[in-house]
C-alpha cells in the first residue's frame, strides 16, 4: 500500500466553512515569541496538520487553515506563543469527522 | 422569568452523553451543548470501548440491527515490535462472544451520534420532552459565576442558566481551566498526540484478513519500533469495513527528539508485518486528537466545586496499564456518576460543593479510580525505556532465535533468552524490571 503524504491525508479531512473566503482563527499565535527567543521552535514539527512552518530564515509562520483541532500544539508550545481555542462553528474553520 | 434548568451539560462525546442519558431517565431538565454540528462530529478516538456500562445506557444494545458500534472485541493481541520482526501475546476466546460483550470498538463520528439519537428517545419519553434539549452547532466560551457559584453558561451574546453544569468538554480543557480546576498551561509531560487512519477494505477481504465472523472483531497495540523510540505505542481495530490503524505519542519526546506524528504513522504503516496488513486497503480518513497518558500527575487539582462537576477526558480520566487503552469506558462511567450526583443534589436542593463532593467518593469509589491509583506504577513502568525499546527489541530477537531451524545443534531456549537479553539489556536490569512490574501490574 502506497503511504500517503501529509497533503494527500489533509485532502481526506472534512473542513467546515469551506466555501467561506474570510474565516476567524480559533488559534493565534504570537510569532514574535517564536521567533525572538523560542530554543527549539517545535510546533513546525509536531504539529500533526502542519499548520506551523519555518521559513528560510528559521522564521516560524502559522496558518490556521489546516488546523484538524487536536490540541498538540496547545501543550506543546512552552514558551506562551499559542493561544489556543475551538473555532466559532459559523465563522470558524475546524473539522467535521466522517469516521472519528 | 426566564426558563433554569437543572443542569447544562457541555460536551456531547461518551462522558456528556452518559451523563444526559441519565438525567433524561431521572426526569431532570437539562440542556446538552455540542459544538460540532453534530454528536460525534468533533471526536476522534483509538477505539475500544470496554467494559458493560453501556449495556446500563441502552439496555440490550447489541440487538440493534445497524447499533451505533462496529465490532465487538473477542480477540486480544499485543505485539512487540522491532524493525522486522512482531512477536505477540495472542488470546482470541469464544467466551468474549457472550453478551453484553466486554469490548465494543467504536467509530466517534458514527458512535456518539447514535447515542445521542438514544439520549433523545429517552428525553421524549421524560416529563421534560418540551424541555429538555440537545443543542447543536452551538460553543460554550465561558461557564458563568456568581459568588463563586456556577450558575449557566455564555455563547456568544446568550446566556443559559442552571443550577449546575457537568463540564465534559474533552482533554481539552478550557473551560475546566477558565473556573480555576486546572492549570491555564498545562504542560506537555504528560501528554500525547493520538494520531490514526481509517482504512478501508471490502468488507468480505476485511473479515478473512482477520478471520472475524460475522461482528466479530480484534484489537491489537503495539510497542517498541512502532513509535521509534519515541514515548507512546501504536493500535489497531477492526471495524465493520475499515481498519483504525495509529499511534499514540508523548508530546513531549516528540519535541525533544524533533519527530512529527504523521511521520512516525508511516514509518509504523512501513514495518513488513503492518504493510502485510494493510496490502489492497485504501485511507479514507486521517485524524489527530491530544490525549492523556493516565499519570495522575496531570489530574485537574479537583473535579468539583460549586456548581460544576468534571467528567471524562476534560478530568483526564484515562489509562494504558499495559493491558488496554481505557478512556471511552472511564468517560461514560464518570458521566453516569456525575448524573447521579446532581439528581441526588436536586433532591437535596443542595448543588453547592459541599453535597456535589460526593461525586469525588463516587468516583474514588468505582474502578476508575481505583484502577487509576493502582495502576500508576504500572503506567509510569510502560513509558520507560526499558519497556519502550529494549524489551520489545530483546523479545523479538529471542523469537527470531526461537523459531529458526538452521540445520546445526541448537542451543538450550534458556541460552537464547540470555543471549538476547545480554544484547538489548542487562540481566539486572531485567530482573528489576520483573520486580516491578510483578508489583505494579
Amino acid at each position: 500500500m502506497k503511504l500517503l503524504n501529509l497533503a494527500e491525508r489533509l485532502g481526506l479531512v472534512n473542513y467546515r466553512n469551506q466555501s467561506k473566503s474570510q474565516i476567524k482563527p480559533h488559534i493565534v499565535v504570537d510569532t514574535d515569541i517564536c521567533n525572538s527567543g523560542c530554543p527549539h521552535k517545535c510546533t513546525t514539527w509536531v504539529c500533526p496538520a502542519n499548520c506551523y512552518t519555518m521559513d528560510e530564515e528559521n522564521k516560524v509562520h502559522f496558518q490556521v487553515e489546516d488546523c484538524i483541532e487536536c490540541g498538540t500544539c496547545m501543550y506543546a508550545c512552552d514558551q506562551g506563543a499559542v493561544d489556543w481555542n475551538y473555532p466559532d462553528p459559523e465563522i470558524g474553520r475546524g473539522v467535521n469527522w466522517n469516521f472519528g | 422569568m426566564e426558563d433554569k434548568f437543572d443542569c447544562i451539560v457541555i460536551g456531547g462525546g461518551v462522558a456528556g452523553l452518559a451523563a444526559s442519558m441519565m438525567l433524561a431517565k431521572a426526569n431532570m431538565k437539562f440542556l446538552l451543548i455540542e459544538r460540532g454540528e453534530f454528536a460525534g462530529a468533533k471526536n476522534v478516538s483509538g477505539g475500544v470501548l470496554w467494559g458493560h456500562d453501556l449495556n446500563k445506557l441502552v439496555p440490550n444494545y447489541w440487538e440493534e440491527e445497524d447499533g451505533g458500534w462496529e465490532r465487538f472485541v473477542n480477540h486480544r493481541r499485543l505485539t512487540f515490535m522491532d524493525e522486522q520482526s512482531t512477536f505477540s501475546l495472542d488470546f482470541k476466546s469464544s467466551h468474549f462472544n457472550e453478551k453484553p460483550y466486554t469490548g465494543v470498538v467504536v467509530l466517534r463520528s458514527k458512535f456518539d451520534n447514535w447515542l445521542a439519537g438514544k439520549v433523545q428517545e429517552a428525553i421524549d419519553a421524560s416529563d421534560y420532552a418540551m424541555d429538555s434539549f440537545i443543542a447543536t452547532n452551538i460553543k460554550v466560551d465561558e461557564v458563568l459565576m456568581e459568588n463563586g457559584k456556577a450558575v449557566g453558561i455564555k455563547t456568544g451574546e446568550d446566556e443559559f442558566h442552571a443550577d449546575s453544569v457537568i463540564i465534559a468538554e474533552g482533554v481539552n480543557n478550557l473551560l475546566t481551566r477558565q473556573v480555576g480546576l486546572q492549570d491555564k498551561y498545562v504542560p506537555a509531560d504528560h501528554m500525547l498526540t493520538g494520531i490514526k487512519e481509517i482504512i478501508r477494505f471490502d468488507q468480505e477481504v476485511l473479515e478473512q484478513k482477520f478471520q472475524l465472523n460475522g461482528l466479530s472483531g480484534m484489537s491489537n497495540e503495539f510497542v517498541g519500533w512502532a513509535t521509534d523510540g519515541v514515548e507512546g505505542g501504536g493500535f489497531l481495530y477492526t471495524n465493520r469495513d475499515t481498519i483504525s490503524l495509529g499511534l499514540v505519542i508523548g508530546i513531549k519526546d516528540m519535541r525533544e527528539k524533533k519527530r512529527s506524528p504523521h511521520d512516525l504513522l508511516n514509518h509504523f504503516k512501513s514495518h513488513p508485518t503492518i504493510a502485510d496488513i494493510i496490502k489492497g486497503g485504501e485511507v479514507v480518513e486521517y485524524s489527530a486528537h491530544v490525549v492523556s497518558s493516565g499519570d495522575s500527575r496531570a489530574m485537574p487539582k479537583e473535579l468539583y466545586k460549586d456548581g460544576i462537576l468534571i467528567a471524562g477526558e476534560a478530568a483526564n480520566l484515562l489509562m494504558n496499564a499495559g493491558k488496554a487503552i481505557q478512556g471511552m469506558d472511564y468517560a461514560m462511567r464518570s458521566g453516569i456518576l456525575a448524573a447521579e450526583t446532581i439528581i441526588e443534589a436536586k433532591e437535596k436542593g443542595d448543588f453547592s460543593a459541599a453535597t456535589l463532593k460526593n461525586y469525588r467518593s463516587k468516583l474514588d469509589d468505582s474502578y476508575v479510580m481505583k484502577d487509576i491509583n493502582n495502576f500508576q506504577d504500572a503506567v509510569h513502568l510502560l513509558h520507560t525505556d526499558t519497556m519502550q525499546n529494549k524489551v520489545p527489541n530483546l523479545v523479538c530477537d529471542f523469537g527470531r532465535q526461537f523459531f529458526t531451524i538452521k540445520n546445526e545443534p541448537t542451543p538450550k531456549s534458556e541460552k537464547m533468552l540470555l543471549g538476547a537479553i545480554k544484547r538489548h539489556a542487562s540481566l539486572w536490569e531485567l530482573l528489576k524490571l520483573g520486580f516491578k512490574a510483578r508489583k505494579s501490574l
